[in-house]
This record gives structure tokens, sequence and C-alpha cells, in this order.
């Protein structure tokens, strides 16, 4: 169990890499899973990590939120059930170097996500804290991970079945319910999310966030089923990006149990969406035909002009 | 003049760089029996001079034991106090924290293991520490080196500092290629100016993998090759004319300063060494130039 969570973190590491420069969706089944397999050697050479048990909480100080400091009071209440749970450790990081470096998600709505939260991540998994200092950007190798994990999660849960589920409802509530299932995955870490998204925004990693959300709105319309031209395209995801975005800074302040306020906002926002497309089609097939029209005259004006020089 | 352009290049070029097979000066393809030569006659080098494979380290240990009162001084003198800043940057690289146990080897004036201390000391790691549930008690600093005259150069330099009373911090005569420690039992290991000197440097990096724990990294600091098409010839000028003489000026000793520049040259370039890192089984090898090759900062990571 611990070594397929491993090889899990593995792959979604490898398909993340892959999937980056291709903006089409479709990326075929078969050609991660050769790169799976060798992955999934490494980590079993490595040896599964031990599965943690659950940290005892306690409140953080963590000196830059003061907000994350309050939340987290709240959340040593309800980690004594267990809400919070500290994932297991270590996780294979594929690297073009060949050996596997490791990651270590760990005890975030304890420490936040910081380089305090990664050294006590690796001695936990029985490696010298010494590794943090291999990564160049520390607390945004955690984020970018934890993020590409999810996506992985995501697909995964695709592929597994829930994807059929999805067949039988409108688009509308198929992006609804990707969306939701991608926001839920981050609903654990919710009182250091602020600290992951401002981490994030900083200059040296905002392309590579810029990226994966990018992947991310990519995968939830290909699994929403996408069909459509080329303009499309690029707003379907600019759009979905957009309210994937607000969702998540609605789901910071949101206190509703189970986070139905957000739930009912992102369906709110998706609906509005594809009412607006449709406006942008209808503009859309209204700007040809006005085109056409003109462009009978430009077209015209072009001929004469070519006839004369040809001529 | 020198000086200046070293500056300028100090500022712009850390050029960092990951092991690639391609670009390597010596023999393209490392036969096991290259390999083997290479190392033979860097054990059986001193400096230009051609000297017994046993007589080196005593050749060696009489150079540090002669330099060893005027070591800091002639550093800042000949690196224009640029070493400062070069050990500044490993100790970055490094990323030191509370309750780590580290290893100076040949560092026996002590600047990268004060610099380590003072790093975990500080008030920014004060901050992580609360977080953290190992305290700074478990933080041990041990500096290795052959020579005991720069190991008492180094112990007065703590006493100045207030280390004396400092139980962080241990001072340990030993062999870079035959360590007295047990074996994963190091987070890091750091050999600054030091592995040039070495007779066997295959044994100090396989010792280095053995104390190394599992996620422990490996940081060597070291004179190296200089490509840059005319910075080389400048440098070249400066290390065989200058250093010497300010060697005899300062500290009255012309070939210990000689054989310290001609180590450098016989010493492999920065590719070549890489593939001696990774042999020693190391991963994620890669190093980081500094002043456009002068000194080249390499690391590895033991998994």
């Amino acid at each position: 169990m611990a070594s397929s969570l491993a090889a899990r973190r593995l792959l979604s590491r490898a398909a993340a890499a892959r999937r980056l420069p291709v903006p089409f969706a479709s990326a075929p089944a078969p050609a991660p899973a050769p790169a799976a397999m060798g992955s999934r050697r490494f980590s079993a050479d490595a040896g599964p990590p031990p599965p943690l048990p659950p940290p005892p909480l306690e409140p953080v100080v963590e000196p830059p939120t003061s907000e994350g400091a309050g939340t987290s009071s709240s959340s040593t209440t309800a980690g004594a059930e267990g809400a919070h749970r500290s994932s297991p450790g270590a996780a294979a990081g594929a690297r073009r170097q060949g050996g596997a470096g490791y990651e270590e998600e760990q005890e975030k709505p304890r420490m936040g996500w910081s380089e305090s939260a990664m050294v006590t991540g690796a001695r936990d998994v029985g490696v010298s804290p010494a590794i943090v200092g291999a990564f160049p950007r520390k607390e945004a190798a955690l984020v970018e991970f934890f993020m590409d994990d999810c996506l992985q999660q995501l697909m995964d849960r695709i592929d597994a079945g829930e994807g059929e589920q999805l067949k039988n409802l409108i688009l509308s509530e198929r992006l609804s319910k990707l969306v939701r299932m991608r926001l839920e995955m981050q609903a654990p870490y919710i009182s250091k999310w602020p600290q992951a998204l401002s981490i994030q925004s900083q200059p040296a990693n905002v392309s590579t966030s810029l990226k994966q959300r990018a992947v991310l709105v990519d995968e939830i319309w290909h699994a929403a089923g996408d069909s459509g031209s080329d303009i499309d395209w690029y707003v379907k995801r600019a759009v979905l990006g957009g309210i994937y975005s607000t969702s998540e800074v609605y789901m910071l302040t949101d206190n509703s149990p189970e986070f139905r306020d957000t739930w009912t906002f992102v369906n709110r926002r998706i609906k509005d969406a594809l009412d607006l497309q449709k406006t942008f089609q209808e503009a859309a097939y209204l700007a040809e035909a006005v085109g056409a029209g003109m462009g009978g005259t430009v077209q015209g004006v072009l001929n004469r002009v070519f006839q004369k020089r040809s001529g | 003049m020198a000086m200046q352009a070293a500056r300028r290049l100090a500022s712009w070029s850390l050029q960092r760089r990951l092991l690639l097979p391609s670009q390597v000066q010596a023999p393209s393809i490392p036969t096991a029996a290259a390999a083997a030569a290479f190392l033979h006659s860097h054990a059986t080098s001193f400096g230009y001079k051609q000297v017994r494979e046993e007589d080196k380290s005593k050749l060696v240990g009489n150079v540090f034991s002669s330099v060893a009162s005027s070591y800091d001084l002639m550093n800042d003198l000949t690196s224009v106090g640029l070493h400062r800043l070069w050990k500044d940057r490993l100790i970055s690289k490094l990323n030191p924290f509370p309750g780590m146990k580290h290893l100076d080897v040949s560092g026996g004036t002590g600047d990268v293991a004060f610099r380590v201390l003072e790093r975990i000391k500080s008030v920014g790691h004060r901050a992580m520490q609360g977080t953290l549930t190992e305290t700074e008690e478990d933080t041990h600093i041990y500096v290795c080196d052959i020579n005991p005259n720069m190991l008492n150069v180094g112990k007065k330099r703590a006493a100045e500092r207030g280390y004396s009373k400092e139980h962080c911090l241990s001072w340990v005569q030993g062999d870079a290629e035959a360590l007295s420690f047990e074996d994963g039992s190091m987070d890091g290991y750091t050999i600054a100016f030091g592995i040039r000197n070495v007779t066997h440097i295959e044994k100090a990096l396989s010792e280095a993998y053995r104390v190394l724990k599992r996620g422990g990294r490996f940081l060597c600091l070291e004179l190296s090759h200089v490509d840059v098409p005319v910075f080389k010839e400048i440098y070249d000028v400066y290390s065989f004319s200058v250093i010497p003489a300010i060697g005899e000026l300062v500290a009255g000793d012309r070939q210990s300063y000689q054989y310290l520049v001609e180590s450098i040259r016989r010493f492999p370039n920065q590719e070549k060494f890489a593939q001696m890192i990774q042999e020693a089984g190391f991963q994620r090898v890669e190093y980081e130039n500094l002043v456009g090759g002068v000194v080249a900062i390499h690391s590895g990571l033991k998994l």
C-alpha cells in the first residue's frame, strides 16, 4: 500500500513532466505506462516507507500568517478526530539526473508549506534532512509536488470509474463535479493553503504554477468531453482557469459545513460561463456574416489590385 | 587589474552545470585503465614533481605544517578576500539545519565549521527550530584534519570567537582516506580546498560515501580549471608568478606555494571530477563554477 503510494507519486511526477509541453489533451494511455513501469521499479528498489502514525497536533507558531495560527488552533481540535491526517512521507520525485529524489508531504496542517515541514518529513521517512538542501526552491518544490500529486489523483479517479458516472451528466454538471473533485483534495490543507498560494505567486515560481494550472484545466476539459473548434479551445481553458482560481480563493474563506457554499459558487459560475459561451458563439457567427459581407468588398479590391500587377 | 576582472567575473559568472557525459577534457570514454592511470598519476605527483606514493602524504604534511600559521592570511591575500564569499556560497548550498551532524574534512582552521555553526545558531533558524521537535542540542560539527598544526590553529581561532566551551564542535585528527567515523553517521560532508592534497582521491570519495547517511550531501569546494579565453592567461600568470612571490614575502616559503599552484593544475577538471564523484556512488552530481572556473563547488547526494 505504501509502495503503491510511492509509485503513484512517482507516476505523477513522470506524467506531469511529460504533459507540460503538450497542448493536446489526448495524451495516449499506453505512453505513460512504460515510464510508469520503469518508475515503479525505482520505488520498489528504494523500499517502501513506513506509514506514519497521526502526529500529536499542537498549535503552530507560524510568524507570517496570523490567520494560519488562528485556523491551526481550530485544526488541533479537529485533529483529534483524525480529520487532518499527515500523509505518509516518502515519495519518489523523478529527476532527469537519474536516481530518485525524495519529496516529503508531511504534516502540512501543522507546519505549513515550509522548510521545517520538509525537514521533519525527511526525518520521519528515515532520510537525512540534508536532502532538503538539494532542492533549489524548497517550499515551492513541495507545493508543486502537491499540485502534481493532486492532478494525478484526479486522473486516476477519472480513469478508475468515476469517468463513467460523468457520462450521465450534462456538460455544466460534469465540469462542476470535476472542479469539486479537485478542490476537495485541498480541503485538508485549507488552513495553510493561502501560504501555498503565496508561494506559487512568487516570481521565481509563477511560471511553473501557471503551467501546472494550465495542465489541470486541460485535463478537466478533456475528461468532461472536449469537442470544439480552434478559438473555442483557448476560450474554454481560459474561462475554466478563471473559474477554478476564483473558486479556490472563495474556498479559503468558506466556513460552511463541507464547503457547501463553494460548490454552489462553482456551479453558478460554470453555468454563467456556458451561457456566456453561447453568447460568444453567436457573436462569432454574427462576425462571420458581417465579415463575409465586407470580405466581398475587400476581395474585389484585392483582385483588381493583383490583376493590375500581373497584367 | 586581474583582481578587478576576477571581481567582475565573480558577480556574473555563477554557472551551474549538471554532469553531461559529452564535454570532458580528458579522454571522453574513460576506460578502467585510463581512470586507473590517472588516479595513479595523481597519487605520485607532488605538483609538477614526481614522487613515490608513500612519500606524497608526508610531503603534503610538511607543506601544511609550514604554512599553518599564516594559512588564513595567505588565503586572504591570494584570493583577494574572495575565499570568504566562496565559503559562504558553500554553506548556503549545504543549507544546515538544527540537529545536523556535519563533518568538515581537511577544514583545519575551522572556516567552514564556524560558518555552519553560526548559521544553525542564527535567529532565523531559531524560528524554524520552534516548529521542529529536535533541538539544536543534537547538532554536532566535526572538524577533521590530518595535520595537527592546522587543528591547533583552528582551536585557537575557536577560542578567539568564544567557542572554546562549545560542545557542538569537535576537533578530530584523521585521514580523509580512512575516517574514524561510523557508517551512515553524518548528514553533511564538506571538504574545502582539501581534496587536491589527498593522495588517493577515490578513497576519500568512498569514505565520504560511507560516513554519510541516506539523504546526506557531499559538497566539495576546490580550485579548478578555467576555460574562459582571456581570463585563463591572466589567471595563469597570477598563479605562477604572483602567488609564489607572495608566499615568499609573507610566509617565507616559496616552495609550498609553488606546490599549491602546481597541484591545482594537476587536479582533474570539473567534468572529470564530477564523474569520479558519481563513480563513488553519489547521485544528482552537479557542479557550480565561481569566478569563471577558478573555484568549483561539486555536490552529490547519497540515496
